[in-house]
């Protein structure tokens, strides 16, 4: 089991997943789209959202204390001053 | 301790602010100058227009709030890293590019520095405050990219500044490593 934290405009929801440890991450953003366009994502439901809505976005991954993962869809961050 | 801020843009300067209250001797490089645009959305006043971004900030911690800190006006590279960075207990990255703070993370790592990055998203709706172990510096979709230097993104940067800054004073008064998410409505541990 996995958490999966998907943040998109703004806001940051968490839906809980089965995967597999090899899992990539285009397949874990196909999820996010899914999952999200029929409403299982509490906080996060866009039913006309396009396919290609993470094709930017970056996966991180981490392993929890419990045994389990930890994943976060988000945006990319490249900048912290100009 | 001596704390050595990489970068005082909008994050930096902000983050800076925050911490003018820490016990301890900070430090900070940037080799840009500051220029009117960047008072959209940076804690520099007018006065500072044209000064280099590490003085300025220097100037105005000292003549506001008698804060002593040093400036280093240089860009920071592999030529100049160990002489400006060796001497640090913490490096705080407020960069704006993936190279340097990938230059940043390697000397960290191999002077076993601890690091703590701050990172947003072009359109500031979402940013982490990372720490080194758990960093990867992401880059631009296309170089060049626009970035969120419009005064429309200055709550959000005060949000990430202050996280920035709550999470150096956790570290600097307990040790604490703690990371953060943000996003427009939430600031959550991760």
């Amino acid at each position: 089991m996995a958490i999966l934290t998907i943040t998109y405009r703004g806001t940051s929801a968490v839906y809980p997943l089965e995967i597999s440890e090899d899992i990539g991450d285009a397949d874990i953003k196909r999820i996010a789209v899914e999952v999200i366009r029929s409403g299982e994502v509490p906080g996060l439901q866009i039913g006309d959202l396009g396919n290609s809505a993470f094709m930017h976005f970056v996966v991180d991954r981490f392993d929890t204390p419990e045994g389990g993962k930890r994943l976060y869809l988000r945006p990319k961050v490249p900048f912290g001053a100009l | 301790m001596r704390i050595v801020f990489a970068g005082a843009g909008a994050v930096g300067s902000t983050a800076l602010w925050f911490c003018r209250n820490l016990d301890g001797d900070i430090v900070v490089i940037d080799f840009d100058r500051v220029e009117s645009r960047n008072l959209l959305a940076q804690v520099f006043t007018r006065q500072a227009i044209g000064k280099n971004k590490a003085e300025a900030s220097k100037l105005q911690l000292k003549n506001y709030y008698g804060k002593n800190i040093e400036a280093f006006g240089v860009r920071l590279v592999k030529e100049n890293i160990d002489r400006l960075c060796e001497s640090a207990n913490l490096l705080v990255d407020a960069f704006d590019n993936a190279d340097s703070r990938r230059l940043l993370s390697q000397f960290a790592r191999s002077k076993q520095i601890p690091l703590v990055h701050a990172a947003m998203s072009a359109d500031a709706t979402f940013a982490i405050v990372r720490w080194d172990e758990r960093f990867e510096a992401d880059v631009e979709d296309t170089p060049g990219q626009a970035t969120c230097e419009g005064g429309d993104h200055l709550p959000f940067i005060g949000v990430l500044g202050a996280t920035l800054a709550r999470i150096i004073q956790d570290f600097v008064t307990g040790g604490l490593k703690r990371d953060a998410m943000i996003d427009l409505r939430t600031v959550r541990g991760c």
